[in-house]
């Protein structure tokens, strides 16, 4: 038996790479002869092949084909009609092109494209159709793949590095300095909710009169620099501006510190699939108030506040409390570290990932 | 398999027990934040500054002027990032460094790609100078002119032919330079492997030592175990016979309380029969009483005559003990003539009839009274006849009798006239038993008040 992992392109520190390469190594690790397919690589010290010469590696009745499922390609649609062993759509969603309306084109197009692809992901009749979430699978069994196919495993993610890895002391001591350090962590796109993020934090700074900053970590993106602008402009309007740190390509020890140093962890995303630096927050013990739209309610669990508004007054009263309320903040991070180690802890990811892929081992 | 999971998933999100907590707490928060919109804005308090540069990513933002030169000096990806660095203030994005390289892999000059980047919409708005860059930009874009760029290139190439000459020695130079570098790396390289390798060793030494400990105490582990398990063994033996020893005291206490309440119940049964045999000895004694003799002349006269003897026989208020007193009759004529006599009764209703004429009677057993009596403390003891109803009884009397008399004391049996007299009661039987018993010379008394007999105590 062989294994193929099919994506369109593997980059070492994004979350559908960090999923495709846990993949391969805990295949690999079974004693199962594992390749990575994609059109590009980056940042990975991995061999990878191109995706056209997959069917002559795993394209028999007893291999295992998984495709990482992010964005529109239609390659992957002809490859997985060419393989006859175990397919595994592994769908980490598409961001609606709405939200990309009047940012980007380019963007808005790619989603549509990648959007429109998914009745026909549904109709190849994979063996398996493995959402990151909940909210995934249903959006597939919405699209015609029988419930029975369905299930769910959330991203592999690299948080027990980020739990062992040193934090960044110079960031620490800088963060330590007595004010409430509110955190959000993803790229700077337009369904993150990073505007409506700005409008809770001046809620707060105007409410609550603490010294606060909002520490937005995520890369910008040329391509989307115009709502970059928008959250910019949005900083000055509230006259935030110092109070905003951008913290644009940080590494390991750098993230560690801004969620260490963070008095809560607050995002307001309009759409999520999953959304890992939840689950980084959760393992981190950084209290969560966060937006319930999409995933996030599930993802979150009974680990954090979660609000079904945007109202920024609320999230300004949560911050207030979480402050004020050591009990309240205690309990959120006992259960947020408990649902950390009985859903999101590695080994139990393990498990649960051969489970599903029992009837094909 | 996978519906079910999904649906236990979404009933693990929302049947958690801390909801309802979660719940009241937002509705703590949903009511502050209605407050917090109402109320005016606090004065911001400021947090502290900024350090000058929090992230060090290796860009300087400050800078703008560049020479080709210094941005042309790094070959493949480090010239991209230098690139981008550089010219558009940011480290290079994924795609946009894989599309430069590209460009490079397919024959591109860096002058083409550090132009489109400057030139981008991003290099623009950074707006970095590099100096000499334009007409090189411009050369490389006109080369891809069909027909008119292959031809330009062609002229540039052999205008430039004793340059490219120059510049291929030089590379040769500069190739073999960084040969003779890499070997030394790689000997480096091999020096540093070797101390490496020999760490390792040193490693794997102190890891089998540990290795050894972790079994020795494996072992130990193992020992203890068993002993415990041992200890386990004993503690259910004892506890087995704890529970049986508990047992055995239960049936002991069933049967203690049974024995309880056996004797319980035979106690009242003697109860019953102790009372019953008191009504009927009270009866007889009632009855006996009604049958006594009643208090006539010829009584008296019988008695004074009997008494009159005895007292001749004694002392002066000699000291007289009789048995079967009756109503105590005798004993009133016993101590007219002024001995201290004393009786013992054995019928209650005659006794307290004897008390009410104050006549020293007592109840009591008229044998077990003589026993009690201190040896040869009395001068003279009278029977009623009607004690000696059999010959072993009246052997026993007798013989007590004598130990209580005095050496020379008087023993008097009387015969009073009652209906129930014993046929044994006649003075020649009593003859026979007082010699038998150690009297001597019994001798009767006178007609008409036959009927009682006197003897003297005869010597040890």
């Amino acid at each position: 038996m062989k294994a193929a992992i099919l994506l369109p392109s593997l980059a070492g520190r994004d979350a559908v790479g960090n999923d495709a390469l846990a993949m391969a190594r805990l295949l690999r690790a079974r004693g199962i002869e594992t390749r990575l397919y994609c059109e590009h690589a980056s940042g990975v010290d991995e061999r990878t092949w191109p995706a056209a010469e997959l069917p002559d590696f795993a394209g028999g009745p007893r291999d295992l084909v998984i495709y990482h499922f992010s964005v529109g390609w239609p390659i992957a649609l002809d490859v997985l009609r060419r393989v006859r062993g175990y397919r595994v759509v592994r769908y980490h969603n598409i961001t609606p092109p709405e939200f990309f309306a009047g940012t980007s084109r380019v963007y808005e197009a790619a989603c549509a494209r990648g959007r429109a692809e998914i009745p026909d992901v549904a109709r190849l009749g994979c063996e398996l159709y493995l959402g990151a979430s909940a909210y995934n699978t249903a959006e597939l069994v919405a699209a015609g793949v029988p419930a029975e196919r369905g299930a769910v495993l959330a991203p592999f993610h690299r948080v027990e590095h980020l739990l062992d890895a040193e934090a960044d002391l110079r960031l620490l001591d800088e963060l330590g300095d007595g004010a409430r350090n509110l955190l959000m962590v993803g790229r700077i796109a337009p369904n993150k909710g990073h505007v409506e993020l700005v409008d809770a934090f001046a809620a707060y700074v105007d409410g609550y009169g603490d010294p606060a900053r909002l520490l937005i970590v995520g890369k910008t993106d040329p391509g989307l620099a115009s709502y970059t602008e928008a959250i910019r402009a949005r900083i000055a309007q509230h006259r935030l501006g110092e109070r905003v740190w951008w913290l644009d390509s940080v590494d390991e020890a750098q993230l560690k510190a801004a969620f260490l140093a963070s008095h809560a962890f607050v995002t307001l995303s309009r759409h999520e699939g999953f959304c890992v630096p939840l689950v980084e927050a959760m393992a981190l013990g950084t209290p969560i108030v966060a937006h319930g739209s999409s995933a996030i309610p599930e993802t979150v669990g009974d680990g954090g506040l979660v609000w079904d508004t945007t109202d920024p007054w609320l999230y300004a009263a949560s911050l207030a409390r979480l402050h004020a309320d050591a009990p309240l903040r205690n309990d959120l991070r006992d259960a947020a570290r408990r649902r950390y180690e009985r859903t999101f802890a590695p080994a139990v990811m393990r498990e649960r990932f051969f489970d599903l892929l029992e009837p094909a081992l | 398999m996978h519906r079910a999971t999904l649906d236990q998933i979404r009933i693990l999100v929302s049947s958690n027990p801390n909801d309802d907590y979660l719940a009241r707490i937002k509705a703590e928060i949903r009511a502050e934040a209605d407050a917090a919109r109402e109320r005016a804005p606090l004065p911001r308090l400021d947090p502290p500054p900024r350090a000058a540069v929090t992230v060090d990513d290796g860009i300087d933002r400050e800078r703008l002027d560049y020479s080709l030169g210094e941005l042309c000096g790094h070959d493949y990806i480090a010239f991209i990032d230098h690139a981008f660095r550089a010219l558009l203030k940011r480290a290079p994005d994924d795609t946009g460094s894989a599309l430069q390289i590209r460009l490079l892999a397919a024959g591109a000059p860096k002058a083409e790609v550090l132009g489109n980047l400057r030139w981008s919409p991003e290099g623009r708005r950074v707006g970095a100078r590099v100096r000499g860059l334009l007409p090189r930009y411009a050369l490389a874009k006109l080369a891809r002119v069909p027909v008119a760029g292959y031809l330009l290139q062609w002229g540039l190439a052999l205008a430039g032919l004793p340059l490219l000459l120059r510049h291929q020695r030089a590379s040769d130079t500069l190739h073999a330079a960084r040969f003779n570098a890499v070997a030394d790396e790689r000997r480096e390289h091999a020096r540093r492997l070797d101390e490496l390798q020999a760490r390792q060793d040193a490693f794997n030494a102190v890891h089998g030592e540990m290795r050894n400990e972790l079994t020795r105490l494996a072992q130990r582990l193992d020992t203890l175990e068993q002993r415990a398990k041992a200890l386990e063994h004993h503690a259910g033996a004892l506890q087995q016979r704890s529970d049986a020893t508990t047992h055995e005291l239960a049936d002991l206490r069933h049967y203690v309380h049974t024995a309880n309440h056996w004797v319980a119940s035979l106690q009242r049964s003697l109860d019953e029969l102790e009372t019953a045999e008191a009504a009927e000895s009270a009866r007889a004694d009632e009855l006996l009483a009604a049958l006594a003799e009643p208090d006539t002349d010829a009584r008296a006269a019988r008695h004074a005559a009997w008494s009159a003897a005895l007292a001749a026989a004694l002392p002066p208020a000699a000291r007289v003990l009789d048995l079967g007193s009756g109503d105590g009759r005798w004993l009133a004529a016993l101590r007219a003539h002024g001995l201290d006599a004393h009786g013992v009764e054995v019928n209650r209703v005659l006794v307290e009839r004897a008390r009410a004429q104050a006549r020293p009677v007592a109840l009591g057993e008229p044998l077990a009274a003589l026993e009690r009596c201190a040896e040869a403390s009395l001068d003279a003891l009278t029977l009623a006849a009607t004690l000696a109803d059999d010959a072993l009884g009246t052997a026993n009397l007798l013989h007590a009798a004598r130990r209580a008399l005095k050496p020379d004391g008087v023993l008097l049996l009387r015969a009073e006239a009652t209906p129930c007299a014993a046929a044994g009661t006649e003075p020649p039987h009593w003859r026979a038993l007082l010699a038998a018993a150690g009297f001597a010379a019994p001798s009767e008394t006178a007609a008409p008040h036959a009927g009682a007999v006197l003897a003297r105590r005869g010597a040890d």
